[in-house]
C-alpha cells in the first residue's frame, strides 16, 4: 500500500503543500493539479490509486469533475468540502465519490480516510468474514457475534449491519443504504424506517446507543461504521 | 275655508327655504325639519279652534285678558316644537279668533274700542317675542346635537387612526370617513419618491366613469402655500373639487380633496368646512406621526447597528489576533530557536498552535452562522430524527473538551422522533455543552436531560459552574453580550445568540436561569411536529 500514487486537485496552494508534505512523509507518490480540466487530464493519464478533489474549483464545478472522472475510472475518490454544504457531500457521494472530509481537518482523520479506502479498493470482494472491532460478521452463515456472543437480528437489521459492514471506516448515505437493504423501493417512505431500523441496531451492538462508537451519524449525510484502527 | 287659502302660499315659501338649506348639507344634517311641515299648522289650528269653542261655552267665566293670555299658549307650544313659522301662524289665527268671537262686537272682525287694539298689539309683540326666542333656542339645541355627533364621529375616527400603524390603512379610513359623511368622492394626495402628488387613498373617485378627478395644478398650488382652494373658498370657487392642505404646526404633509356633485355654486355650509379641515387636521397629525415613528425606527437601527459594528470589531481584532498571536509566537519560536527545544516543549508549543487554530475556527464558523441568519439565508432542512442521535454527534464532537467532567446523559427509551434541521440542532447542542465545559471547574459533573410531553421536546443542559444572575438570564441571548464576571473566559458573545436564532426559526424557545445550587442551566424547548 505504501507508494501508492495520490493526485491532489485543489486550487489553494497552501492546501496542496500541507498535503504534499504530510503524505509524502507517509509514503505515497503525490501529483497535484489546481483546475478541474488539468485534474481530469492528469487522472487519465498518471492512473491514480486516489484522488483527493476539492469540490470548489475556480474553473468548473468539482461534482462536474467527479462525474467525468468516474465515467472511466473505478479509483477511490475522496472529496474536500466545507461545513456548511451538506447537498454537495451527499450529491458527490451518490455519484460516485468514496468519500468526504470537510476543511479544517485534522491529519489524523486524514489519514485514516485514505487507508480506509485504498484498503477497499484493494480487497477482495467476497470475503466471507468481516472483523470490526469486538464485532464478527460471517457473511456464508448470515452470524453476527459481539465479544464472542451471538447477536440476534432481524432480516432487515442484518442487511443493514451488512451493508454498512462492507463500507466499514467509509460513509454511506441514506439513500445508498435505502438502496442496498429496500431495493427500489419509496425513498421518502422507507427513510423513516431507516431510522428506526437503525435505532434498533444500535441497541444490539453498541456499549452505549446514546453514544455510539460503531455505527455513527454522519449529520445531513448518512451513516458510517467506525472501524478501530 | 277662507283661512287656508291665506296659508297656503306661506307654506311653500318655508318648504322651499328649508329644502334649499338642507341639500347642501343632506348627510350632516337629518332633515327632520320636512317631516313636520304640514302638519304643524293643523295642529295648531286645531288647537285654537278647541280653545275657541271652550272659550265660547265657558267663555263669561273668564275675563277678556285673561282669554288674551291664554291665546298665547298655542304660540309658545308651536314655537318649541316647530319653530318659528307655526308660531307666527299661531299667532295670527289666535289674535284672529280673539277678535272675532270675543272682542265687542262680537262677530265682526270691526273694533269698537281702541283700546283693543293696543291688546292686540301687546299681545302679538309677545307672541311674536316668545316665539323667536324659544326657536333660537330650538335651533341652538339642533345645531348643538348635530355637532356633538359630529364630534363624536371624529373621535371615534381619531382613536381608529390612532391605532393604525400602517399609513395606507390610516389614510384610507379617513378618506372613507370624509366620504361617508358628506357623500361625495374623496381623496389625499402625497407627494411620492419624485416629489409628484400622487393619490395614495380615495373612496368613489373613479366609481363613475368619466367623473372629474382633482386638478393637479390646483393640488400643487395648495401643496406649496398650505391654503385651502377650490369650490366655496376664495381660490379657484369654480373647481369641482375642495382642496385644503394636511398641515401641521412645521409643514404641509399632502393634500385632500372633496368632490363636488352639484353645481360649484352652492353654498359650503361652515360646519361642513369645519368637518373637512378636522379631517385634514386629523389625516396631517397622523401622517407627520407615521412619519416621525419610521425616523425614529431608522434612527434606532442605525444606532443598533453601530453598536453591532463596534461590538463585532472589538470581538474580531480581540478574538481572532489572540490565538493569532499565540500561533505565531509559538511557529516562529519553533524555526528560530529549534535546536534548543526539548521534544517535549516543541509538543507543548504545537499543542498551542492546535487551539489557536481551533478557536479561530470556532469564531469564523460562528461569525458566519451569525451572518447567515441575519442575512435571512438561514434555511431549514428538517427531518424526522432521534434526538439521541443528534445528541450523540454532539458528544462526538466535544470529544475531549470535556477533560476530567463527567457527562451525564438521560434520554427515556420511548422518545419520539422530532422534525428539525439536525445540522443547525447539533450546533446549537455543541455550543450550549461548550459552554458549561468552559464555565465550569474541571471535576465537575454536567447533566443533559430530555423529555417530551404534549408534542414539545424539552432538552435541558445544566453545569456546576459560575452560574449566571437572575438578570442577565435573557441578556446571555443577546449578540456580543458577555457577563461582566467572566471577563476571563475567552469568548465572542454570538454562540447563545445563533443557539436562540436556531431555535426560534424551529418555532421552539430557548432560556436559561439559575441552577440549584450552583451552576446555569440551559432549557431548549421545540415542537416535535413538522
Amino acid at each position: 500500500m505504501m507508494g501508492a500514487k495520490i493526485l491532489i486537485i485543489d486550487d489553494e496552494s497552501q492546501i496542496r503543500k500541507l498535503l504534499r508534505v504530510t503524505l509524502e512523509a507517509h509514503g505515497f507518490t503525490i501529483y497535484e493539479e489546481s483546475t478541474g480540466r488539468d485534474g481530469i487530464l492528469q487522472a487519465s493519464m498518471i492512473r491514480p490509486d486516489l484522488i483527493i478533489l476539492d469540490l470548489g474549483l475556480p474553473d468548473m464545478n468539482g461534482l462536474d469533475a467527479l462525474i467525468k472522472i468516474r465515467e472511466w475510472a473505478e479509483m477511490p475518490i475522496l472529496v474536500l468540502t466545507v461545513l456548511e454544504d451538506e447537498n454537495g457531500k451527499v450529491f458527490a457521494l451518490d455519484h460516485g465519490a468514496d468519500d468526504y472530509i470537510t476543511k479544517p481537518f485534522g491529519m489524523g482523520e486524514l489519514m485514516a480516510r485514505i487507508r480506509v479506502a485504498l484498503r477497499h479498493s484493494a480487497r477482495r470482494p467476497d470475503e466471507p468474514v468481516i472483523q470490526i472491532g469486538s464485532l464478527t460478521m460471517d457473511l456464508a452463515r448470515r452470524h453476527v457475534e459481539k465479544n464472542g456472543t451471538p447477536v440476534k437480528l432481524t432480516p432487515i437489521e442484518y442487511d443493514l449491519l451488512k451493508a454498512l459492514a462492507t463500507h466499514a471506516g467509509r460513509v454511506i448515505t441514506h439513500r445508498q443504504l435505502l438502496k442496498q437493504v429496500w431495493g427500489e423501493q419509496n425513498l421518502e417512505a422507507a427513510g423513516h424506517y431507516l431510522r428506526v431500523y437503525i435505532g434498533h441496531l444500535r441497541k444490539k451492538v453498541e456499549d452505549n446507543p446514546a453514544n455510539p462508537s460503531f455505527i455513527v451519524t454522519e449529520p445531513g449525510v448518512g451513516y458510517r461504521l467506525v472501524t478501530p484502527n | 275655508m277662507r283661512r287656508h287659502t291665506s296659508i297656503r302660499p306661506k307654506w311653500r315659501v318655508l318648504s322651499s327655504q328649508m329644502t334649499g338649506w338642507s341639500m347642501s348639507d343632506t348627510v350632516v344634517y337629518g332633515d327632520h325639519v320636512n317631516k313636520y311641515t304640514l302638519l304643524p299648522y293643523i295642529i295648531v289650528t286645531l288647537m285654537v279652534g278647541f280653545m275657541t269653542i271652550i272659550f265660547w261655552k265657558v267663555g263669561y267665566a273668564f275675563t277678556l285678558v285673561n282669554l288674551a293670555l291664554l291665546y298665547l299658549l298655542p304660540v309658545i307650544v308651536s314655537s318649541v316644537r316647530w319653530g318659528l313659522a307655526p308660531s307666527f301662524y299661531a299667532a295670527a289665527i289666535g289674535v284672529t279668533a280673539f277678535d272675532y268671537f270675543f272682542v265687542p262686537p262680537i262677530h265682526r272682525f270691526t273694533v269698537l274700542d281702541i283700546r283693543y287694539v293696543v291688546s292686540f298689539g301687546v299681545y302679538l309683540a309677545v307672541a311674536i317675542f316668545t316665539a323667536g326666542l324659544a326657536a333660537r333656542l330650538r335651533q341652538r339645541v339642533r345645531e348643538l346635537s348635530e355637532r356633538e355627533a359630529i364630534t363624536s364621529a371624529l373621535y371615534t375616527l381619531s382613536i381608529q387612526v390612532a391605532a393604525g400603524r400602517d399609513l395606507d390603512t390610516v389614510l384610507g379610513e379617513i378618506v372613507r370617513h370624509a366620504s361617508d359623511t358628506f357623500g361625495l368622492p374623496a381623496a389625499i394626495l402625497l407627494p411620492d419618491a419624485a416629489g409628484h402628488l400622487t393619490v395614495r387613498a380615495e373612496e368613489g373617485l373613479q366609481s363613475h366613469g368619466d367623473a372629474p378627478i382633482p386638478e393637479s395644478r390646483i393640488v400643487d398650488w395648495v401643496y406649496r402655500h398650505g391654503r385651502i382652494a377650490g369650490y366655496g373658498t376664495n381660490q379657484n370657487r369654480d373647481s369641482t373639487f375642495l382642496y385644503v392642505p394636511l398641515k401641521t404646526e412645521s409643514n404641509v404633509h399632502g393634500v385632500m380633496c372633496i368632490g363636488q356633485q352639484q353645481s360649484p355654486n352652492v353654498n359650503v355650509g361652515t360646519a361642513r368646512m369645519r368637518i373637512v379641515q378636522a379631517l385634514a387636521g386629523l389625516a396631517a397629525v397622523c401622517i407627520a406621526r407615521i412619519r416621525f415613528e419610521e425616523e425614529a425606527k431608522i434612527a434606532h437601527l442605525s444606532a443598533e447597528s453601530e453598536r453591532l459594528r463596534t461590538a463585532l470589531l472589538h470581538s474580531i481584532s480581540h478574538e481572532l489576533r489572540t490565538p493569532l498571536a499565540t500561533i505565531l509566537g509559538a511557529v516562529t519560536g519553533m524555526t528560530e530557536s529549534g535546536d534548543i527545544l526539548s521534544p517535549d516543549d516543541r509538543r507543548e508549543l504545537l499543542s498551542t498552535i492546535r487551539e489557536g487554530a481551533l478557536r479561530m475556527n470556532r469564531l469564523v464558523t460562528n461569525l458566519l452562522g451569525m451572518v447567515r441568519m441575519e442575512s435571512g439565508m438561514l434555511q431549514l432542512n428538517k427531518r424526522w430524527c432521534d434526538v439521541s442521535d443528534i445528541v450523540g454527534v454532539a458528544l462526538r464532537q466535544i470529544g475531549d473538551a470535556l477533560q476530567h467532567r463527567t457527562m451525564e446523559v438521560n434520554i427515556p427509551d420511548n422518545l419520539p422522533a422530532i422534525a428539525v434541521d439536525e445540522i443547525l440542532i447539533e450546533q446549537v447542542l455543541v455550543n450550549l455543552l461548550s459552554n458549561a465545559i468552559k464555565y465550569s471547574p474541571d471535576g465537575s459533573l454536567i447533566r443533559l436531560d430530555c423529555m417530551e410531553y404534549d408534542g414539545i421536546m424539552t432538552l435541558c443542559i445544566r453545569d456546576e459552574g459560575m452560574g449566571i444572575r437572575e438578570d442577565e438570564a435573557e441578556k446571555i441571548f443577546e449578540k456580543f453580550y458577555r457577563s461582566d464576571t467572566d471577563t476571563s473566559v475567552p469568548g465572542t458573545g454570538l454562540g447563545l445568540a445563533i443557539c436562540k436564532g436556531i431555535v426560534e426559526a424551529h418555532g421552539g424557545e430557548i432560556f436559561a436561569r439559575p441552577a440549584e445550587p450552583q451552576g446555569t442551566m440551559i432549557t431548549i424547548r421545540l415542537p416535535v411536529g413538522d
